[in-house]
């Protein structure tokens, strides 16, 4: 396959709590290309946000601990970096947009004084230079008025510009992986198809590989070409976008695709759910963590892990999913015509 | 005590006439405070039995006007009624009866309950201000209510953390239904919920309406969840309802510019789709609702605004299909 940029292998990370050993991710690996969205999905607790934050060198230790596994980054492996070192690539090389742009910027500080941090420390810029950029990066996330209103603080924005900020924040040293965790989840979705274009476009220009985090099935259908679907720490399915809401493999992304309402169908009746409750992950089970919830689950399911499995390559993307149960059979049904 | 039974059907069980709020606005050194006019003129009327969806953006009022429906807000004009009686601007004593009337599920289930009473005292609790039933039967009632939004009764004497979002809802419903109200104020009930219990408790709701005969005014920012709970639905901008329909009406023929710049931009699951898509841009956001508008408030942002629109102020008409546009877009699709 062409040029990985980045590459988990095997990654597993725990928090130690008192109520037991949490297992947020186990043992998953993938790797991300130049110019590619890889969509990351899965429900609260599924292991999404905290094997990014590893990537990012962020687990706080302790509670957490990278247990094993390696993430390579342009030849170098991420987890024996000093301080040091990961300061370097951090916000330089990696950079991150987080969910909540209110915590995640400093209130005391104007938006200049936050966006200057960066370049000046990564690209040597001096300040009146700094600023200069900042004011460039703010026009092209399409804030009005950029010289005048980078001289503002963080709570003199609206909930949308603030993330264009952090956008512009993320991306003003031209990153060559943004990781996006769950960018557009608390905007209004006017501003959200706003931000997901914004995305699609600077991608567009600059080639940056994205990771886009996230619980909602439309806006992976709208921006990713790739998808890994997780559950209890585990990939269970990855596909290309198509392929993977055409004819889901996995039992639970099956579920996830039929239990979410939709505006555009109308469903007559119960919507379709996926009984139970998520897992517990201080105790895992020794087989396959969706089988208590499973409608297709057999014997071997509780023993046996279902490993990750790949199935051929299409378009340079590997399909896998980790299931004993063949699902590939037609009418597995997320697409259905719709209804207007 | 029940308010209002014996009314004939022909009452709405809720009537809100041209509601408005308005709040005292931030002070500046040198101008007078300012209005934010949270709500403005809402009218809408919910039958029993029945689900009213309310949908818009951050900041479009939506649970300020659930606010002024319960009397928890101060009504600046504008009346509610509750089964033929004007309750708005009653007193705590006065308004109390109508409480058991209507009842409110709140959007997150973590900070909704209290955590040191056990979910058993949780569901009691409203009983025991209504001073209904003996302590015996109240223990009975709170293990039906269990059994009824399908939590198990044996573990009523546990705390609120030792069960998960889906069911923490669970037990608000349970508690909301305690003092047997005929209309349940959902909001947000269940944003914070990951999918697969979203659906559990969507599923819930709406058997629960079928038994007990509930009337909902349902109140979300989604547009997916709103179109398969509701039977009618209002979108609201900047204070008001815009468009106001049976839900498979707005849904397939949204006709306010609002509503189909709304629905062009939710994403859906269809990667086909999404790739083909042409969305309705939006110029800006919502804007802040400290201003007085001469003409329609979205004439600023509309993309199919012509002169009129920022003199003459629309006003929400029609009959079963009702707009808020003066040049309605009838039977213009939406672009996709």
């Amino acid at each position: 396959m062409p040029n990985a940029m980045l590459h988990v292998d095997q990654l597993r990370v725990e928090f130690v709590t008192d109520t037991g050993i949490v297992r947020a991710v186990n043992d998953i690996s993938f790797e991300l290309h130049e110019g590619q969205t890889l969509g990351i999905v899965g429900e609260s607790g599924s292991g999404k946000t905290v094997a990014n934050l590893a990537i990012m060198g962020l687990v706080p230790q302790p509670p957490g601990r990278i247990v094993s596994g390696h993430i390579t980054f342009g030849g170098r492996n991420l987890r024996n970096l000093s301080n040091r070192d990961w300061s370097k690539i951090r916000g330089r090389q990696i950079s991150m947009i987080f969910q909540d742009p209110m915590t995640a910027l400093n209130p005391y500080m104007t938006i200049a004084d936050q966006m200057r941090e960066v370049t000046q420390r990564h690209l040597g810029h001096r300040r009146r230079t700094a600023i200069d950029h900042a004011v460039e990066m703010l026009e092209r996330v399409g804030i009005p008025a950029a010289s005048q209103r980078v001289f503002d603080y963080p709570h003199q924005f609206s909930g949308g510009m603030r993330q264009r900020v952090m956008i512009a924040m993320a991306l003003s040293c031209k990153p060559e992986v943004l990781i996006a965790d769950e960018p557009t989840t608390a905007l209004d979705v006017t501003i959200q198809a706003q931000i997901l274009d914004l995305m699609k476009q600077l991608q567009e220009d600059e080639g940056t590989a994205i990771i886009f985090i996230t619980h909602d099935l439309g806006v992976v259908a709208n921006i990713c070409q790739d998808v890994l679907v997780m559950y209890a720490g585990r990939i269970v399915e990855q596909a290309q976008v198509g392929p993977l809401f055409r004819q889901p493999l996995h039992p639970y992304t099956l579920g996830l695709l039929k239990s979410g309402p939709r505006w555009d169908q109308r469903v007559a009746g119960q919507l379709e759910t996926i009984d139970g409750q998520p897992p517990d992950l201080t105790q895992l089970p020794d087989g396959c963590a969706f089988a208590p919830r499973c409608p297709y689950v057999q014997d071997r399911c509780q023993r046996e892990l279902p490993q990750l499995l790949f199935a051929g390559t299409a378009g340079g993307s590997q399909r896998g999913q980790a299931c004993f149960h063949d699902l590939s059979t037609p009418a597995a049904g997320a697409v259905e015509e719709v209804d207007r | 005590m029940t308010v209002g039974h014996s009314q004939s059907e022909q009452v709405p069980l809720l009537r809100v006439r041209n509601l408005k709020v308005h709040f005292r606005g931030r002070d500046g050194w040198f101008s007078a405070a300012s209005a934010i006019r949270a709500v403005d003129g809402v009218c809408f009327e919910l039958r029993a039995g029945e689900t009213l969806g309310l949908v818009g953006e951050s900041g479009c009022g939506k649970t300020t006007t659930a606010r002024a429906i319960l009397n928890l807000v101060p009504v600046t004009a504008g009346s509610v009624e509750l089964a033929g009686t004007c309750t708005s601007g009653l007193s705590e004593s006065a308004m109390q009866p109508y409480r058991r009337e209507v009842q409110m599920i709140f959007q997150d289930p973590f900070a909704s309950l209290n955590p040191r009473m056990t979910v058993g005292r949780i569901i009691a609790e409203p009983m025991e201000i209504f001073r209904l039933y003996d302590t015996r039967q109240r223990r009975l009632e709170v293990m039906r209510l269990m059994d009824l939004v399908g939590l198990n009764p044996s573990t009523l004497n546990r705390y609120p953390h030792e069960f998960s979002g889906g069911q923490r809802q669970r037990i608000g419903i349970a508690r909301a239904l305690a003092v047997e109200p005929r209309l349940l104020v959902c909001d947000e009930a269940v944003s914070a919920l990951d999918v697969s219990i979203q659906a559990q408790v969507i599923n819930l709701l709406k058997d629960l309406q079928q038994r007990l005969g509930l009337a909902y005014l349902f109140i979300s920012h989604d547009l997916a969840v709103v179109r398969h709970i509701a039977d009618r639905v209002g979108v609201m901008y900047l204070g008001r309802i815009v468009e106001l329909a049976a839900a498979e009406a707005l849904y397939s023929n949204p006709r306010h510019p609002y509503t189909q710049a709304l629905l062009s931009a939710a994403p859906v699951p269809d990667p086909e789709r999404e790739r083909h898509h042409q969305r309705i841009a939006l110029r800006g956001e919502v804007p802040s609702p400290d201003r007085e508008y001469p003409g329609c408030p979205f004439a600023d942002r509309c993309h199919l605004v012509e002169a009129g629109c920022h003199r003459t102020p629309p006003r929400l008409e029609g009959d079963a299909h009702r707009v808020a546009c003066l040049l309605p877009t009838t039977d213009r699709p939406v672009p996709s």
